[in-house]
């Protein structure tokens, strides 16, 4: 449509405007440029309140506006897809001839994407989580463009979203029949595993002091437990701050640390790690450490904060447990060694078992854990858990936790069936009389009374370790 | 806002500078503004979850950068909170202090931080500014910020020793209080011996404006806080209270030099001044304030406009100057900072005198503190085309 005006005799001013100018990148966003060029390695930094792992690195988290110049963290040449454009024209300002691949690339151990062209493959076959592996340019151009693109990944890794089924896998991991194991095990059912919770993701050192947070702590907190009657603990690595953590190194010094203060304890790790966590984070962190035990945890559920007397909400939280994501950690750990503690929230996800468990490739016996009073999930109820307890596969064992003024209730119901207790502070921070507890280890000491009232005896690691089916030491 | 019609009382609670100078490579545009940030933070004893609003100022084409509100995020801490950007010219400072104070006022932000920057290294001031003339008059005629037509017209008025002289004075006057100022960006350690070789050996760059006269070129940043009484009276031992603030835009671009003898142009600054001092019943405006904080952009101007600024007549604005009236120590002390002459990141330049004019009050300004006491304080802004902004602050919430 022609637009319908008097044009005659209207001036117009043709003109060109030239803008020069500077950008001063920083000593941070220096810093950046100039070990990628000289070194070839991506450096993010790290908010140590937050936990975030910023790319482009930055000198303020802009959230929690702490300095985080000097915090930097190496993040390797490796991430995913997390979203993508085409470019499908040509222009004298792009870098490539149309059409190219412009993708959001999130580096591992990274929280924040950024977009660099992506190579090696045509337009059609990109994917979002696709893996992807930085390749470095020849010669420098001291920009972003020193890393010349991104191309799929060839290097080896543990890739959840990607796994080839396990062929192998069940064969590789099912114990191989032992003459007398039965007997044995039947032998052992007056023996109860008490496990400690030490920490969890959320509870806090204002809520209860003793919640450890260093790995000295945990050593420490640790071996209280033991010392009380545990077999087992339960471990959410945190930082110093209190915050939940991935970071594998600091994963691996909390459990060094608690293997080195008492090495015969089974120490059990936690695959949530805490909250917001990308499915790479929750399993490469296990697969790292490698520990004898790990949760695994069977559906997606609210995971809330509330006030439970107002039913108000504080946080609103969805924690995802997809069939990929239970099917491939449980994959993961089966074929690292690491025997899945199952967490079983409601029957739902115990049905969510029983459905994948047709693959074939979780190892005998099964053990698992069924979880009370999770905002999110059932509250603590013994019919409830009678029809848990007949659900589950014959031969496997069961475990129980409930958190807050469920905990007691449903471990001494646990007790009374034939299962085992957790206690600890990542569910309750009290002792049943309401007091504060002085630590994990004064639960184990409560836990310990019940199994005894009842004819029960708290199981040695070693046993514990027979009883779940764990390689001997 | 129409005048006392104010909702709520507002206290400038806390100030944050950068150090101002002519290159900051070590750090990027947000790095260098949360430095300011942090210290306005620091200095009022709050955190970033406390601000309700951020009220961002800087001229957006001379770094080049587009939508610098939103880039700049990382070092503001508007992440998630109500942020407005502000654009006005060389009064972008001052215009960020009047709507942080009317955002408080009106009652609808508690605490609200206003942050002018500029990063002046990284872009093409000139490019910027040329922009804002009309192209069918040739764009050429406007580049830049620098004219003689003070020079011209105080030497028209007074003889060409006697303008040169002062104007000299009263750079030198200014250099001599930046070096009180350990963030001012420009002090030479000039004395008055010098005027005449000064007049003689600095280069000219229009007419008689000589580079010495000129302002600088900087970057910089500042931040201010404002809150509501009840909050400013809680969080701060010595809040300085917004009395009154007016904002005159009335003529322009070209009328600057279309000036006629015969047709004088009545400038904003006195427009300012007038009504402001009436509408707070101020008679005698030189002997009400203690001190001002004006936008000086060059010795000339700020020589000329003293006479507008305190309603003087004849050649009194000249024997301030003259009489070393305007030092730290005499009857009315101009810019103990070292002012627009000394430092100008553009952006931050009209909030730096609030800032400091405020810092005054507070007897908080080190070694550029005037040594009597400061109740009442002026802080102007200036900038294209031809705006002014006048802002009273005061000690007491007395008037």
């Amino acid at each position: 449509m022609s637009l319908d005006y008097d044009r005659k005799d209207c001036f117009v001013v043709n003109g060109k405007l030239a803008l020069p100018y500077s950008y001063f990148a920083g000593r941070v966003g220096s810093k950046f440029i100039t070990t990628i060029r000289d070194q070839k390695k991506i450096m993010g930094v790290k908010c140590d309140k937050c936990n975030k792992v910023f790319i482009p690195p930055r000198q303020t988290c802009e959230r929690c506006l702490e300095d985080i110049r000097n915090n930097w963290v190496e993040l390797g040449n490796i991430g995913e897809v997390v979203n993508f454009t085409v470019v499908r024209y040509n222009d004298g300002h792009l870098p490539r001839k149309a059409p190219y691949i412009l993708a959001l690339i999130k580096l591992d151990g990274a929280d924040t994407p950024f977009a660099h062209i992506l190579d090696g493959l045509k337009p059609e076959q990109v994917e979002i989580g696709m893996k992807v592996e930085a390749v470095f340019a020849d010669e420098t151009t001291n920009t972003i463009l020193d890393i010349d693109h991104f191309a799929p990944s060839k290097t080896k890794k543990v890739q959840v979203s990607e796994r080839a089924p396990a062929e192998k896998a069940p064969a590789a991991a099912k114990i191989e029949p032992q003459p007398g194991l039965d007997e044995r095990r039947k032998a052992m059912s007056r023996k109860v595993i008490i496990t400690a919770a030490l920490a969890g993701a959320a509870t806090m050192k204002n809520q209860n002091p003793a919640v450890p947070y260093s790995p000295q702590e945990f050593a420490e907190e640790a071996y209280k437990c033991y010392k009380a009657g545990a077999a087992m603990v339960h471990v959410h690595a945190r930082e110093d701050g209190g915050m939940a953590t991935h970071d594998h190194a600091r994963i691996k010094a909390t459990y060094d640390a608690i293997r080195g203060k008492c090495p015969e304890l089974i120490v059990n790790m936690s695959s949530a790690v805490g909250m917001g966590k990308t499915a790479e984070q929750r399993i490469s962190q296990i697969i790292h450490v490698k520990p004898e035990m790990a949760s695994l945890n069977t559906n997606t559920m609210n995971f809330s904060l509330l006030d439970r007397k107002t039913g108000k909400i504080f946080i609103d939280f969805v924690f995802e447990n997809t069939f990929t994501m239970l099917q491939n950690f449980g994959k993961a750990m089966e074929e690292n060694g690491v025997k899945p503690e199952i967490e079983v929230y409601d029957m739902g996800g115990l049905d969510n078992t029983m459905l994948i468990m047709k693959q074939g490739f979780f190892s005998e016996p099964m053990n698992f854990n069924f979880v009370w009073g999770v905002a999110g999930g059932q509250a603590f109820r013994p019919d409830a858990f009678l029809c848990l307890k007949n659900a589950i596969p014959a031969g496997a064992n069961f475990t129980t936790c409930g958190v807050g003024n469920d905990q007691f209730p449903a471990v001494t119901m646990s007790c009374l069936v034939g299962g085992h207790m957790r206690v600890g502070l990542e569910d309750n921070i009290r002792i049943p009389n309401g007091e504060m507890a002085k630590g994990s280890y004064e639960q184990v000491e409560w836990a310990v009374r019940i199994a005894e009232c009842q004819g029960r005896e708290p199981a040695t690691p070693d046993e514990a370790r027979e009883i779940m089916g764990l390689k001997k030491r | 806002m129409a005048h006392r019609k104010k909702n709520k009382n507002v206290g400038i609670i806390g100030i944050g500078q950068t150090k101002y100078s002519s290159h900051r490579e070590d750090v990027n545009q947000p790095e260098m503004i949360h430095e300011a940030v942090k210290a306005a933070l620091e200095d009022a004893g709050i955190t970033m979850n406390d601000i309700d609003c951020v009220v961002h100022g800087n001229m957006e084409l001379f770094e080049m950068v587009h939508q610098p509100d939103l880039w700049h995020v990382i070092g503001t801490g508007a992440y998630g909170k109500n942020c407005i950007r502000i654009t006005t010219g060389g009064t972008v400072g001052a215009t960020i202090a009047c709507a942080a104070d009317n955002f408080v006022a009106s009652g609808m932000y508690d605490i609200v931080m206003a942050i002018g920057f500029q990063k002046l290294q990284e872009g093409h001031t000139t490019g910027g500014i040329t922009n804002m003339a009309d192209p069918l008059w040739f764009r050429n005629l406007q580049t830049g910020a620098l004219t003689g037509s003070k020079a011209y017209d105080v030497i028209r008025e007074f003889g060409e020793e006697r303008g040169k002289r002062a104007s000299l004075m009263y750079r030198i006057i200014m250099d001599k209080h930046a070096c009180l100022n350990s963030l001012a960006h420009r002090a030479f350690g000039l004395e008055f011996e010098q005027i005449d070789e000064l007049i003689r050996t600095s280069p000219k760059l229009v007419g008689d404006l000589k580079l010495i006269d000129m302002c600088s070129q900087s970057d910089g940043a500042c931040a201010v806080i404002f809150a509501e009484e009840k909050k400013a009276k809680k969080i701060s031992k010595k809040p300085v209270w917004i009395r009154d603030h007016i904002t005159i835009h009335r003529e322009e671009t070209f009328n600057i030099f279309g000036y006629d003898e015969k047709f004088p142009v009545q400038t904003t600054m006195r427009v300012a001044a007038e009504n402001l001092y009436k509408r707070n019943g101020i008679g005698k405006p030189l002997e009400y304030f203690d001190v001002f904080e004006m936008y000086d952009p060059a010795s000339w101007w700020a020589l000329d406009w003293l006479r507008d600024f305190f309603l003087l007549k004849g050649d009194e604005h000249l024997r301030l100057v003259e009489n070393k009236d305007i030092m730290i120590g005499g009857k009315m002390p101009i810019n103990p900072s070292g002012g627009v002459i000394a430092s100008n990141p553009i952006s931050a330049t009209a909030l730096i005198r609030v800032a400091e004019a405020a810092l005054q009050i507070r007897g908080d300004a080190g070694k550029h503190q005037i040594p009597s006491p400061v109740r009442h304080a002026l802080a102007s802004g200036f900038g294209g085309t031809m705006w002014t902004v006048l802002m009273m602050l005061e000690k007491e919430l007395n008037w």
